[in-house]
């Protein structure tokens, strides 16, 4: 069964097209990593998955469900608003930017979604924060606000609040990119076990290393198009497509 | 010498009539001022709404109120409304000029709510809907409360203006401090009424921009 499996996806922004035609299936429990230069609309794909930006065509499927299905612009999916709420809320989202909320403590950050979206009770909603934060190795951080925190400190945060919601997919948008360098290794251990523990992953990153241990498969995407996909082995050691072994030459 | 505390007995004898209507203006401040704060509320959230009709009835009104002198608003309120709609005719000096500065008053607090909120980062907007808030609930629950630290120190301001503003009302004749000082001054034919009036405004804005500043320094704990 498919999690998440775009056809044909096309943005605009004005005249400029940002991403044409791009299809991709992700697994259940599988871990996706996609890569490519500043620009080939990596941010745009994956901010379209959940709606944070409207497509002019292509069609989405969240749980082999017809989400999403533009035709210039317009949508024919047969859902209900309902029902395309519940499916988006299977999708977790962390930023490049943290995008923690800085009035609340790193608990009220990750209590405030299943309280006020899922109606959890506030003791349950707690709990839970406090496992999460302390899964993410945050224990002893729980009423720190954001601007306590280091920036690693912070993404774990995040990935702890999108982790309350129980999606089904996690998207990252380079989450390590804004961190100094000594802050991104506690970061991607976080990532490392969540993918060890079976949940499926969309993520955008420039950590290679990275993406060698824990992508099930990658997919590299150049001006608004994958122009290669396979598994770590094929397209880091042997890049069929010019533009992926220029691009792997420049951030090897 | 002696000139002088003929002035103070002077003074000091007018200070009763002349604190009575600092009353009226003070009043007429913080009346206009909240009720204004709580109308400018949804004008900023109308103009800032997606509904192209609801943000268009606000930056109207918000643009008429702003591009309009007060005065000729007082005018309008108190001498031609009640000509054109006889039923709105407030014969209550005080209401029309509270109605008038609220009415005003709301069109600037309401850009500087407007103002505020879209200074705050949209990534808040987005970690919300990311994670299933609805629009309003974004707004209420991490949106606003950030950007109230932001609004604060305008809107003081904005207080501080209004208070010296409401001198204007005088041209309507209601007793506030402004209108009183001009009675006595015609009356007694002393000019010199005007120096404890104006000393009076300056405690008021002295003692108000004291207290908000110390609130501004609380709200900056965090950030
Ligand atoms: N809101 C926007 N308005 C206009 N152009 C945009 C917007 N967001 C992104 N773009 C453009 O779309 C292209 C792809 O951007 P993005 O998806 O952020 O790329 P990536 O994440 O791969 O660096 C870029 O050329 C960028 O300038
Ligand atoms: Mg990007």
């Amino acid at each position: 069964m498919s999690v998440i499996k775009t056809e044909n996806i096309c943005k605009n922004f004005g005249s400029l097209q940002v991403l044409k035609n791009v299809s991709l299936t992700v697994e259940q429990g599988e871990v996706v990593v996609i890569i490519g230069p500043s620009g080939a609309g990596k941010s745009t794909y994956l901010r379209s998955l959940n709606r944070l930006e409207k497509l002019q065509n292509g069609k989405i499927y969240v749980n082999d469900e017809l989400m999403e299905d533009r035709i210039n612009g317009k949508n024919h999916s047969p859902i209900t608003k309902k029902r395309r709420e519940e499916l988006l809320l299977d999708m977790g989202m962390v930023f490049q930017r943290f995008n923690l909320f800085p009035h609340k403590t790193a608990l009220e950050n990750v209590m405030l979604a299943p309280m006020h979206v899922k109606g959890m009770k506030e003791a349950e909603a707690k709990a839970k924060a406090t496992e999460l934060l302390e899964r993410v190795g945050l224990g002893d951080k729980l009423d720190s606000y954001p601007a306590k925190l280091s920036g690693g400190q912070q993404q774990r945060v995040a990935i702890a609040r999108a982790l309350a919601m129980d999606p089904k997919v996690m998207l990252f948008d380079e989450p390590t990119s804004a961190l100094d360098p000594e802050l991104v290794g506690d970061v991607l251990k976080v990532m490392k076990d969540l993918a060890a523990s079976g949940m499926t992953m969309i993520i955008v990153t420039h950590e290679i290393g990275f993406a060698r241990e824990v992508a099930d498969k990658i997919v590299f995407m150049y001006d608004g198009a994958i122009l290669e996909e396979g598994t770590a082995e094929q397209v880091f050691n042997n890049p069929k497509n010019e533009r992926t072994k220029q691009f792997l030459d420049s951030v090897l | 010498m002696d000139a002088i505390v003929n002035g103070f007995n002077q003074i000091v004898g007018w200070m009763p009539a002349l604190l009575q209507s600092t009353w009226v203006t003070l009043l007429l401040s913080v009346l206009s001022v909240l009720a204004g704060l709580i109308f400018s509320v949804f004008l900023a959230l109308g103009k800032i709404s997606k509904n192209k009709v609801i943000s268009g009835i606000s930056s109207a009104y918000i643009f008429f109120f702003r591009g309009t002198p007060l005065l000729m608003q007082l005018f309008f309120i108190y001498y031609t409304l009640p000509q054109l709609v006889p039923a709105l005719n407030i014969s209550d000096r005080f209401t029309a000029a509270w109605l008038a500065f609220t009415l005003n008053v709301a069109a600037y607090l309401a850009e500087i709510i407007r103002a505020a909120i879209q200074s705050i980062d949209k990534g808040q907007m987005e970690a919300s809907r990311a994670l299933g808030l609805t629009y309003r609930q974004a707004m209420r629950l991490v949106i606003i409360p950030q950007s109230i630290k932001r609004m604060v120190p305008p809107i003081c301001n904005e207080f501080v203006m209004v208070l010296k503003d409401t001198s204007l009302v005088s041209i309507i004749a209601l007793t506030d401090l402004t209108y009183q000082t001009k009675i006595i001054a015609s009356n007694k034919s002393s000019a010199l009424v005007y120096v404890p009036a104006m000393i009076i405004y300056l405690i008021m804005t002295g003692v108000f921009t004291y207290f908000f500043n110390k609130l501004e320094k609380k709200l900056s704990v965090y950030e």
